[in-house]
């Protein structure tokens, strides 16, 4: 009776002892303090995710939900650079002494998975050599490989990881430090190819998510709603203490018009709304009487722009378009302040380069090369370039041929549509004919990858750092299809391949930059690069919208707490969700 | 009977696969593929997407992938869906049941409703009440589905007597039973009477139009004339031959159910086909549209098997022609 007295106290102090042994990791210790726990923050999108496995999903309607259970080495700041303290206590680069570059980082212990499982640089090892070395991703692992195309050699000691890449190579806060990393113990046996990896984590295998980041998601009703649930094991805390995310629960209802999205919001069943800017002044006007806080953010960083084919099938197009002076008549041609002052109730701004004002890289210089509204500017550069125009008051070039184009976009693209719609009619004053005709996002993507079309509006989206879209900007790039080099496309003819002096800088700096480590040093390329396009209008910007959000002001947001505006750098209709972790509801 | 409907059905067999065939390469001439969002992701390489062409079978012939998509559907393998990297079925049973609810209960209200009130209309012929029903079928029919929906969710906001769109409330899954049943005509009632409104004022002009014809047949006449109650000749008699018409529409409506409402779906936020399909024919998912134009073709076949059986049982002369 007394052994099995002493048996059971025993076993009670053993007990108590566990249960003391909480969970106690290094903490992360947030910039935030004063935070109430609880609540559910109600937020409103347009689709629901397609995949849950953050290597395949394409769609915002996807990343947008599967990025809240991210975990990284590195977190990214206000101004969306990898500056931030995450998985990684500790991080730095150095150069090595045969003329490499050395990324090392010292992972935090203690730290777990959402189901308990401890999470550890066997985690970071098991992702980069299973997932992203032997590329079974959908973006492929370019992006981690230095200008030579080698991927850096990774290497640990005890805490400390390290990729020594054998060249200079810049972006390895970035790549390296930010990819997802994914739990071995729930996915060992997935990895096997690309095709077995791609159907892991559907929107069938919920049950079997296992997170590092703050919310995971717990449950989706197909085209109703998904439900995200605090990751019980979080590693990180608030300043006074109290271990993040704030919020219980993130319910994404799924409203497919975006209409009823705003009625929704207006009915206080939604906590946040990114309104369009036509519907702006309307819910404004109700902020005070419905107590919501209303935010008009920076510019959004994509911006549509007007590409014209420098290979175009017919030859006479192409003089056209290779012509400085008429592109550079488009760009004054195209009033932009109407365009933003008419669609977009003056929430807008003109854009001239391929960086908003709202990048880390920005050039306000561009603003100085004068691409302001004016026709007169825009006919003498016409005159200039060699063209005139007939009695009829039609522009005519050089061997008298009508200058008359095709424009395309897709036209479910309402912005685009716009623009388009608007170019038409200002360049019907310069005597220019554009035959609109608006098309379908695969037909757009189809003719621009051929040689049949002359000038197509589009915006394409990336990192904020311009070295994200050296595909874009290389001559021989996989996007730069404006341009496209023989070398790509076997349809352009060598002997007829025209190479812009811009362009050809531009090449160089792209290729350069990749391995400039000085931030002053390469902040001179990104302002040379920005200049180069604007000066000779290579692609003609347009305009970009700002970032609209309205919320409840019972809901507190880092970023307006703190900065006094939203992220820029989120997701285009709620940036907001940029830390979400440090959000709060009264 | 038996030897007819299997018949019916071995018939069905070319049909189904013409349909399969011409979906196939009207889709095939749709300019692009599923790849091209990838396309111009400025971060994915050339090399990646000819990688990934080959992964989806892309980089093959139209006719190849036809018979491949053929030869695995024999086995039994639908395909999968490119976008959600599951099986297309499990994809389209994931939308199945909204569509059907939304449906099934969109046709008894257009039916429950439509036929009585045509019969109505037709007993009260060019009275007030025939006049009345008449309008009111006419406006429904003529407010597009698209606008009916947005008023609807206006009112809906402005009252709070219906919900804002969608198919559950956030509670639902702590309900008791019946206030989950309760929830749905809650959730339903929207969609329902912006659909039900459009096809109601059909089917009430159908009825009311067979009515009156078989009411002013010889037989009728010859009925009252010989003293039958004039309730026993309406119900008995000229209803019963009134509504032959109305059960073979019967045989595109199991389709049209299934078919989904598209826009009403959209605006309402209702999780069915309809939605589903328009996503995946922007996205070119081939196998998801084509598995989903499949289902549609059999159930055509199938709605229109049961209409002609319903005919029989309604219709002696039919039944004799089957069974010849």
């Amino acid at each position: 009776m007394r052994k099995l007295l002493v048996l059971l106290v025993v076993a009670l102090c053993t007990l108590t002892i566990f249960a003391q042994q909480a969970y106690n990791p290094e903490w992360l210790i947030a910039d935030v303090e004063g935070g109430q726990r609880g609540g559910t923050l109600y937020l409103a999108t347009t689709s629901g995710p397609k995949t849950l496995n953050t290597y395949w999903a394409q769609e915002t309607s996807s990343s947008i939900i599967i990025n809240q259970g991210d975990v990284s080495l590195l977190g990214s700041d206000f101004y969306g650079q990898p500056t931030q303290p995450s998985l990684a206590k500790d991080w730095g680069v150095e150069r090595t002494e045969d003329g490499g570059t050395l990324y090392w980082f010292e992972m935090r212990e203690g730290v777990r998975w959402s189901d308990g499982h401890p999470l550890t640089v066997d985690d970071v090892i098991f992702t980069w050599e299973k997932i992203i070395v032997p590329d079974l991703t959908a973006d492929g692992n370019d992006v981690y490989m230095d200008s030579e195309g080698n991927l850096p050699e990774l290497t640990v000691e005890g805490n400390r990881i390290m990729f020594k890449y054998p060249t200079v190579f810049r972006f390895g806060l970035e790549t390296v430090g930010g990819f997802a990393i994914m739990p071995k113990h729930v996915l060992e046996d997935k990895v096997t190819d690309a095709e077995t990896f791609q159907s892991t984590w559907t929107v069938e295998q919920i049950d079997q998510l296992v997170v590092g980041g703050p919310f995971k998601v717990t449950e989706y009703i197909e085209g109703v709603r998904v439900v995200l649930e605090r990751n019980p094991y979080y590693f990180e805390r608030s300043k006074d203490g109290v271990q993040l995310p704030y919020l219980d629960r993130i319910v994404f209802e799924i409203v497919t018009d975006t209409n009823v999205a705003r009625l929704r919001f207006e009915a206080g069943e939604i906590d946040m709304h990114g309104p369009q800017a036509k519907d702006f002044p309307a819910l404004r006007a109700q902020a005070d009487e419905k107590g919501w806080n209303v935010i008009v953010g920076p510019a959004t960083a994509g911006s549509n722009f007007v590409a014209f084919n420098f290979n175009a099938a017919d030859p006479v197009h192409r003089e056209w378009f290779r012509n400085d002076n008429f592109r550079k008549a488009v760009a004054y041609a195209f009033d932009k302040q109407t365009i933003i002052e008419t669609l977009y109730n003056g929430l807008g701004v003109p854009v001239y380069g391929p960086r908003t004002n709202s990048s880390a890289f920005y050039n306000p210089e561009i603003e100085n090369l004068g691409y302001r509204y004016s026709l007169v500017t825009a006919q003498r550069l016409l005159r200039e370039g060699g063209f005139t125009w007939n009695n009829r008051g039609q522009l005519v070039d050089w061997n008298g041929n009508v200058v008359e184009f095709e424009l395309n976009t897709n036209g479910e693209n309402v912005m685009r549509n716009e623009i388009a719609v608007i170019l038409v009619d200002s360049l019907a004053k310069l005597g220019i004919k554009v035959n609109y005709r608006p098309v379908q996002f695969n037909a757009m993507v189809q003719r621009m990858y051929s040689e049949n079309w002359d000038a197509i509006i589009i915006g394409l989206v990336g990192g904020d750092d311009p070295g994200w879209s050296t595909n874009v900007w290389l001559l021989d790039g996989g996007l730069h299809f404006w341009n496209w080099s023989p070398e790509v496309m076997d349809w352009v003819d060598p002997n007829e391949y025209f190479v812009h002096p811009a362009e050809k800088r531009i090449d160089e700096i792209m290729r350069v930059q990749r391995s400039i480590l000085d931030k002053d040093e390469l902040q001179k390329l990104w302002d040379e690069w920005q200049m180069l396009i604007s000066e000779n209008q290579i692609l003609v910007y347009t305009i970009s919208q700002n970032y609209l959000n309205m919320h409840k002001n019972t809901l507190h947001l880092y970023p307006v707490e703190k900065y006094g505006t939203i992220n820029p750098y989120g997701y285009s209709y709620s940036p907001g969700l940029w830390k979400i972790e440090y959000a709060w509801k009264e | 009977m038996l030897k007819y409907i299997v018949r019916r059905l071995i018939l069905a067999i070319p049909v189904l696969l013409g349909v399969s065939v011409i979906s196939f390469f009207v889709m095939q001439l749709a300019p692009g593929d599923f790849l091209d969002t990838y396309r111009i992701n400025p971060n994915i390489s050339r090399e990646k997407i000819q990688e990934l062409e080959t992964l989806y079978g892309l980089d093959k012939n139209p006719v190849t992938q036809y018979f491949l998509w053929l030869g695995n559907i024999l086995q039994g393998d639908w395909g999968y869906s490119f976008v959600y990297k599951i099986d297309v079925w499990q994809v389209l049973l994931r939308r199945l049941e909204a569509t059907l609810l939304l449906g099934v209960t969109t046709f008894i209200f257009t039916w429950g409703i439509g036929i009585p009130l045509g019969i109505t209309a037709a007993l009260h012929q060019y009275k007030f009440t025939d006049q009345a029903l008449s309008t009111i079928g006419l406006i429904g029919i003529s407010i597009p589905n698209f606008f009916f929906a947005l008023l609807w969710l206006m009112w809906a906001a402005n009252t709070g007597i219906f919900p804002i769109g969608g198919m559950l409330s956030r509670e639902f899954a702590n309900f008791p039973w019946y206030k989950q049943i309760g929830d749905f005509f809650w959730h339903v009632a929207g969609p329902v009477i912006t659909l039900g409104t459009a096809s109601l004022a059909g089917t009430m002009r159908i009825m009311r139009g067979q009515m009156l014809d078989e009411m002013n047949q010889d037989y009728a006449e010859f009925a009252r004339a010989k003293g039958m109650p004039s309730d026993v000749v309406i119900y008995k008699h000229t209803l019963r031959n009134a509504i032959n018409p109305v059960i073979t529409s019967l045989g595109f409506s199991l389709s049209a159910i299934l078919g989904g409402a598209l826009i009403t779906e959209y605006v309402f936020s209702w999780p069915g086909l309809g939605s589903l399909m328009r996503d995946a024919i922007f996205q070119q998912d081939i196998y998801l549209v084509m598995a989903n134009l499949l289902l549609q073709g059999i159930l055509l076949i199938v709605g229109n098997l049961i209409a002609d059986i319903l005919l029989a049982a309604s219709d002696p002369r039919v039944r004799l022609r089957m069974s010849a």
